[in-house]
């Protein structure tokens, strides 16, 4: 027996050359992301890192929206170059609330993961608005739609809050019942503002010491 | 650091399927090209065209060479790094510890010269052109993007850097602390308790605050009833409480009559984002020795 007995064998049987195509090219994923979906470390959140409000989700929903990460990513990168610019690099249990992660890897703008917490509120509306009015030399677009609609149009708060229950994050009822009703008052811009107050906040010191 | 790698049954999967994988595939090619009955042909090729018929000529010998060369590359590089599952490989190189050695790095070049700056005085930074430079694109990076690329404040909400007046205090103390921890003011909001007409006088008075306030109008007794216990009767103001002075020509958010009326009215809270985890001593030492004056 050699490879090209084996081969003309293969070739002769489509049942047979299927099965053997679908085994060559699972190997990468039994490799690659079995044992990765099994880590545990990589699934435990950090421990400042909490499930988003209703205001944050919906900011998060129109941050996808507005295609805010097609510049801007959200992973500091493990380089002594991006810790001094914005922080501590993302640790994997940083994300476990992120359905989908928006890591992104085009950096027209810099990278947003750290954000939470540089600005006030006031400086990301007026920039949102019209970013030149804070920054001249700013090539990002403007937002002002996000002033002029309610958070509540952006989606059904209380669908999502069900089916990221559904899918392990620990909301309450209470958390679901009142989803609506934190929305209130509230326009988009409130909304996107306080998804990117929160962005990166989940780490504390005992995180900062873990491993690599 | 030692580096965060799949460990247990998993890292024994990761082992297996791999070394598996790639012993399949360097038989596969030692196979095809020196297997015993590579020149024999047992079955009868189909013929094509009437003289077309598949042979079994291996690919060229450099092929077999550029894809052996591969799979020991391959095994190389997994004893080196760390590739199979819990294995670090021989380097022992992870993510953490090439950052950690990037700081290393850092420190030995410029340790030294970092814990002079923290050593020296303000004024002797101030006389050292290099270190303010230093400072300044410090400030440019961090500062700038409110308060402005010169300091000199943007959209009457950040203020001006380069003024006397200074809402937390201006000495290197009152700015560290800025700097450090942020600051939150806090001025609430009095249409409530004035009442439309009560701002509007209270408004109407702080205008005359710049000449010692004019006593004669209706406004004044409600400023030294509601204003006084931060702004000072006199208007002069209160760093400790980051309460403005009033009585010169200095306004952050505007200094007319409507913006007055609104700041009372609706009361203001500007935000100062704290800085002391971003930046370090060095930098934040500098940055006091840019903006003190």
């Amino acid at each position: 027996m050699n490879g090209l007995t084996i081969h003309r064998k293969i070739e002769e049987h489509t049942g047979l050359l299927i099965f053997g195509i679908l085994i060559v090219s699972a190997i990468g994923g039994l490799v690659q992301l079995l044992p990765v979906l099994n880590q545990e470390s990589l699934e435990t959140a950090t421990s400042n890192t909490r499930p988003y409000t209703a205001a944050q989700l919906t900011g998060r929903d129109i941050y996808i929206r507005e295609g805010c990460s097609v510049c801007h990513s959200q992973q500091v990168r493990p380089l002594i170059a991006e810790l001094e610019r914005y922080g501590p690099y993302s640790r994997a249990g940083e994300f476990v609330y992120d359905r989908p992660f928006l890591w992104g890897s085009k950096r027209t703008g810099p990278d947003l993961h750290r954000l939470g917490g540089k600005y006030s509120d006031d400086w990301h509306r007026i920039h949102l608005l019209d970013p030149r009015a804070v920054v001249a030399e700013s090539i990002m677009p403007a937002y002002p739609w996000l002033d002029k609609r309610s958070a509540k149009e952006t989606g059904n708060i209380t669908a999502k809050f069900i089916a990221l229950r559904r899918l392990g994050h620990p909301y309450s009822d209470e958390d679901i019942s009142g989803a609506e009703a934190e929305l209130e008052g509230l326009t988009e811009m409130d909304a996107l503002i306080a998804y990117l107050q929160v962005l990166g906040t989940g780490l504390s010191g005992e995180d900062e010491g873990a491993a690599l | 650091m030692s580096a965060d790698l799949p460990s247990g049954f998993w890292s024994g999967w990761i082992i297996v399927l791999t070394l598996f994988s790639l012993a399949c595939v360097a038989w596969l090619v030692w196979s095809l090209y020196f297997g015993k009955d590579i020149d024999e042909h047992p079955e009868v090729e189909p013929v094509w065209d009437g003289n077309l018929q598949e042979g079994h000529n291996a690919p060229p010998l450099w092929w077999f060479w550029m894809i052996f060369g591969a799979l020991v590359f391959s095994l190389m590089y997994m004893m080196f790094f760390p590739a199979l599952g819990s294995n670090a490989g021989i380097l022992n190189w992870s993510h953490g510890k090439r950052l950690s050695d990037s700081y290393e790095n850092f420190d030995a070049n410029f340790a030294g010269v970092r814990a002079e700056i923290v050593s020296m005085s303000l004024v002797e930074i101030q006389n050292d052109l290099d270190l303010m430079d230093t400072a300044e694109r410090i400030f440019r990076r961090e500062c700038s993007v409110c308060h402005g690329p010169e300091g000199r404040g943007q959209a009457n909400l950040f203020p001006n850097l380069h003024d006397v007046d200074w809402q937390w205090g201006a000495s290197a103390e009152q700015i560290e602390q800025s700097i450090r921890g942020g600051r939150s003011a806090n001025m609430i909001a009095w249409q409530a308790m004035l009442g439309e007409e009560g701002v509007e006088q209270v408004a109407e008075y702080i205008l005359t605050l710049d000449v010692g306030g004019d006593a004669s109008l209706p406004g004044q007794a409600v400023y030294q009833q509601s204003c006084t216990a931060c702004h000072g009767p006199d208007g002069a103001g209160n760093p400790l409480l980051g309460a403005p002075r009033l009585s010169d020509d200095i306004w952050l958010y505007g200094g007319d009559f409507e913006t007055i009326k609104a700041s009372i009215t609706n009361g203001r809270f500007g935000i100062m984002p704290a800085f002391g985890h971003r930046l370090d001593d060095v930098q934040i030492k500098l940055l006091i020795a840019l903006l003190v004056r």
